[in-house]
């Protein structure tokens, strides 16, 4: 299969569980939603009853807005001029690119993100692999029997981006890119330098995600319990299949890149209070769940690409998970005097 | 014309000596002369050669400075600054200073890459050209801190002092080597930008010499006086310089001599690169404003070749708005030198020339590079022509032309917007949503406010704090300068500060004469206003403590009560605007003495808001939003509104990295 074949029946897999894409959009909501209320009691009481707060609510008031920001601590630094519009994209893939330190709050904050995210990915890889509904409590089951298997997995990835991002990166964008650019008098030659060293640095990342993507499936798809041993599979996968896993990667990467270019155009900026609030709110979201859409249709093309290159299409080694019986199931059972499980998965 | 030598046999020396003592006793070493006329005292006069060695980074010069006392005193003594010991080793004031101010990366400097400046020799000239060589006797001092290991201020004592009036003529020879850039000063690549580069006198007043160490915060402090200097730099470099090039000669040994001229300046800074693509324009005269016509010469990095038109523009507003306001400019020529990239020589001022700075990537309706440019340009006034004590009163050039600049950045290039920059800082992104007020972005409130306290704005500025007097001498002036220009009219402010541009250009004033102009020429005493905002580090916060409304008990109407208070130790009088439901607005003088002030009404209409200054006249106040109360508060609304964005953001981050999961 081609790569776009793959990645359109990637897509169709992600179309046919819409509840998996509004379960973890729900989930990035809500991982968000407290600090955002932190941040939203901050900006109140800074404000007060001051009738600076008009031209906030109806614009942007920028004197307060600095006021604001000289005395902020923690969280509250975190609220500047980024949040408005494209601005959002361009801070976080910048602060990404060049390493740029965030608050705690907002670190803790990403990786409770990042748990939830290991432990649905089980759920996830398991239901894009079976293309069919393996509803919520085969999608759950999935979530528990790998969420372990994965979160040992993530000790493996963890040490790989930390090597990635606290080492690799500032011998990459520090020394190397000092070293390089010392005597340079030019900021388009500078520039291109960076360029190049974020390229390097990008595609190292990309290789890391590659083999961390296909050591989950794999992990899933064959019913993997040794994660160094899926971890290895993951990687002779990538080395044996180097132009499709990459092209794949690729591909999406420039969907992406077409995402943010659309968002440029409609991102919404300051706007107004009332209604606008909300209209400029939604069309954030749109755009949060069309990344999320594409982080998933990625998700379920490799998986396409895995089980077409060693199997077939929708081949797991896993029998459907069962949901555990709890007692109160087991009683019902037992006074029916039936020796069935009352769930079943089909 | 140098007469010395490099590198003179010791039997030369010995014989010039001896051939030197016969010519002190027989003549007049001193030569006593009648004032020359012209614009400035010219008590400085410098002839220079200069070579630079693009290779090794050395400069071998020679001068001969021709200068006068002017002062009342006699003085037995010559004191120069070295500024460029200051980087030779940590343990100048400088140095010192920059890591108290928190500067690892500067102190951390390989030598190669610092600097110095070795005094070779020094020879007293007279009238019949002879010379003693007082080269063993020079010494450095340390008047402002006594620091043994500071070598920025060299004295050399004379035969006998120097009499008001008289002139002494001194030839002076050395080697310095060019740092990787120190404040603006230095080399990167093949563009070298040199000022604070020959030994220069520093100023004699009544009182003696005013000859500072070099320090991380301040700048420069010299008289007046006529440059003729040559220098020499392989041929096909591109040369910018103060002054107006009076002829370039090509010699054999693959060099270009270039000789440049200026008269009635106090410095000298130069700057060569075979890089610099050279473009020129005219500002054309404005016969019925005074204002004169002016070549601007300016020297590009390639890379920013389209904005040339930019940096003119800049420029020619700089020389219409402050002509028009304060004085014309009183030369013909004006040199703007855009440097090369993280050459650190961005934004500094020199006599005739300055350095102007912007990136590649310079987005419309951002203003760089306009404001950088007006600020330097804007520099030819105050402390160009104006020439104040930048070591002691750093406020009197800077703080002035911060206010200045905001002006005219906010008459010529409005609007402007906010801008920020990612990916390493190459990638601007415009806020269009969010223009930038010159009164409190302009004048720079914002760095102010954590750094209100940090020092007496009256506090000489070498003795600042070094990690925020800059917020002192820049921001607070403007600040303040805003305050007057809203307490007594721009038309009055305009006339104080054209006044004082008259009264003392080409010359020294101290604060206390801008003091004088400024109550002089508004007719009243100024005096609380600048022991306030100048002699004292008291900070401004007026705000509203209380409002509320009661019925009254007849029934037709409300009672409303409104407390103002006072939370800082800073005084000065406010308006305080209450309106009513109904529209109705009164206006409260309040003088602000008291801790707190109450207000109550008894009308048909309860009070609906509370505004302390509401024309923000009081720029210095670091809490404006505890200024005003409503009753109808509308922050509910506008906390949402920002942390849904800013909710949308950290959605976008977690996803960012769960990429990685």
């Amino acid at each position: 299969m081609g790569v776009l074949r793959l990645t359109l029946t990637g897509f169709r897999r992600v179309l046919a569980a819409p509840a998996v894409l509004v379960s973890v959009y729900v989930v990035t909501l809500a991982a968000a939603a407290p600090f955002a209320l932190v941040l939203r009691n901050s900006l109140q009481t800074h404000m007060g009853a001051s009738v600076m707060a008009d031209a906030a609510a109806s614009g942007v008031n920028w004197d307060w807005w600095q006021e604001f920001t000289g005395q902020a601590r923690g969280l509250e630094t975190t609220f500047t001029p980024s949040v408005i519009g494209f601005a959002t994209p361009l801070d976080n893939l910048s602060a990404l690119f060049d390493g740029s330190p965030r608050p705690p709050a907002i670190i803790a904050a990403a990786a409770v993100y990042g748990a939830l995210w290991l432990f649905l990915w089980g759920g996830i890889l398991d239901r894009y692999a079976r293309a069919r509904a393996t509803r919520s409590h085969g999608f759950f089951a999935a979530c528990g029997v790998f969420g372990f298997r994965f979160l040992r997995l993530g000790l493996i990835a963890g040490i790989m981006y930390w090597a990635l991002f606290g080492l690799a990166h500032d011998w990459l964008l520090t020394t190397t890119y000092t070293r390089f650019t010392r005597n340079v008098t030019s900021e388009r030659v500078a520039f291109l330098w960076r360029l190049g060293l974020y390229a390097v640095f990008g595609a190292a990342l990309i290789v890391v995600n590659l083999v961390i993507d296909y050591a989950k499936i794999r992990a899933v798809v064959e019913d993997r319990r040794s994660m160094i041993g899926a971890f290895i599979a993951g990687s002779r996968f990538v080395i044996r299949h180097p132009v499709k896993t990459l092209s794949l990667y690729l591909l999406n990467g420039l969907l992406f890149l077409a995402l943010l270019a659309l968002y440029a155009v409609i991102a919404p900026g300051v706007g107004g209070g009332g209604l606008d609030i909300w209209r400029a709110f939604v069309i954030g979201q749109v755009y949060l769940v069309a990344r999320l859409l594409l982080r998933l249709t990625l998700a379920a093309s490799q998986i396409s690409l895995f089980q077409s290159s060693l199997a077939h299409a929708a081949y797991t080694a896993a029998p459907p998970r069962v949901w555990p019986e709890s007692p109160a199931a087991e009683a019902i059972m037992n006074a029916a005097g039936s020796g069935r499980s009352l769930i079943t998965n089909h | 014309m140098i007469r010395a030598s490099l590198g003179c046999s010791p039997q030369l020396v010995r014989w010039a000596t001896v051939v030197s003592l016969w010519t002190v006793m027989a003549h007049p070493l001193f030569a006593q002369g009648p004032k020359p006329a012209s614009v400035s005292p010219r008590n400085a006069n410098y002839t220079i050669e200069a070579r630079l060695e693009p290779t090794s980074h050395t400069i071998l010069g020679r001068e001969t400075l021709v200068w006068r006392n002017i002062t009342a005193n006699p003085v037995g003594d010559l004191r120069f600054h070295l500024y460029w010991n200051a980087w030779k080793d940590n343990r100048s004031a400088w140095m010192r200073e920059r890591r108290l101010a928190g500067d690892t990366r500067l102190t951390a400097r390989a030598d190669d890459d610092r600097s110095f400046i070795d005094i070779t020799s020094v020879r007293l000239i007279d009238a019949q050209g002879g010379a003693i060589d007082v080269t063993r006797d020079q010494r450095f001092v340390a008047p402002d801190d006594g620091n043994p290991d500071d070598q920025t201020v060299m004295a050399v004592p004379l035969p006998r002092p120097v009499a008001p009036g008289e002139s002494a003529t001194v030839a002076i020879e050395w080697k310095a080597q060019v740092p990787r850039t120190f404040a603006r000063t230095g080399v990167i690549g093949n563009f070298f930008f040199l000022a604070q580069w020959f030994p220069k006198i520093g100023v004699l007043e009544d009182a003696g010499w005013n000859v500072h160490q070099f320090h991380s915060s301040t700048e420069f402090f010299s008289d007046f006086g006529v440059y003729d200097v040559q220098l020499t730099v392989p041929a096909g470099w591109i040369v910018g310089a103060t002054g107006r090039e009076a002829e370039h000669r090509n010699n054999p040994d693959s060099t270009t001599m270039h000789r440049f001229h200026a008269e009635d300046v106090h410095d000298f800074a130069w700057t060569t690169s075979p890089d610099y693509v050279e473009r020129t324009a005219r500002f054309d005269a404005v016969p019925e404003r005074g204002l004169k016509p002016v070549d601007i010469r300016l020297l590009l990095q390639p890379e920013h070749l389209s904005q040339a038109e930019r940096h003119f523009a800049a420029t020619r507003a700089a020389l219409r708005w402050y002509g028009e306001w304060f004085g014309s400019y009183p030369y013909s020529y004006l040199t703007v030198i855009d440097p090369a990239w993280q050459s650190n020589a961005d934004g500094m001022e020199y006599p005739t020339l300055f350095t102007a700075g912007t990136r590649w990537l310079a987005p419309a309706n951002v203003t760089t590079p306009e404001s950088v440019t007006v600020h330097e340009a804007g520099h030819q006034w105050w402390y160009g022509v104006v020439a104040t004590n930048e070591f002691e009163n750093g406020w009197m050039d800077e703080g002035l032309n911060t206010f200045s600049q905001a002006r005219v950045i906010d008459q010529a290039f409005s609007p402007n917007y906010l801008a920020r920059r990612f990916f390493g800082g190459f990638i601007p992104w415009v806020f269009r949503d969010i223009e930038l007020p010159r009164a409190t972005v302009g004048n720079r409130l914002y760095t102010y406010r954590p750094n209100a306290r940090s020092d007496t704005q009256s506090t000489p500025t070498f003795l600042g704090f070094p990690g925020r007097v800059v917020s002192i001498t820049y921001d607070k002036t403007a600040l303040w300068l805003t305050t007057l220009e809203r307490t007594v009219g721009w038309p009055t402010l305009q006339k104080i500060m054209s006044t004082y541009f008259e009264r003392w250009k080409f010359r020294h004033p101290k604060p206390d004469d801008f003091f004088a102009v400024a109550s002089e020429v508004s007719g009243r005493d100024l005096t609380p206003f600048f022991d306030q905002v100048h002699r004292s580090s008291n900070v401004f916060d007026y705000g509203v403590d209380t409002l509320f409304a009661t019925p009254l008990d007849h029934g037709s109407g409300s009672r409303s009560v409104v407390v103002v208070r006072r939370y800082g130790e800073a005084v000065l009088p406010v308006d305080v605007l209450v309106v009513f439901d109904n529209g109705e607005k009164v206006r409260e003088r309040w003088d602000g003495q008291e801790r707190w002030r109450q207000f109550t009404y008894d009308r048909p209409s309860r009070v609906r808001s509370v505004v302390v200054d509401p024309d923000r006249v009081l720029l210095l106040d670091v809490n404006y939003t505890n200024n005003s109360r409503t009753l109808a508060p509308r922050a509910g609304e506008a906390a949402a509104k920002w942390s849904l964005k800013w909710l949308v953001w950290l959605q976008d981050l977690m996803l960012t990295w769960a990429f990685f999961v």
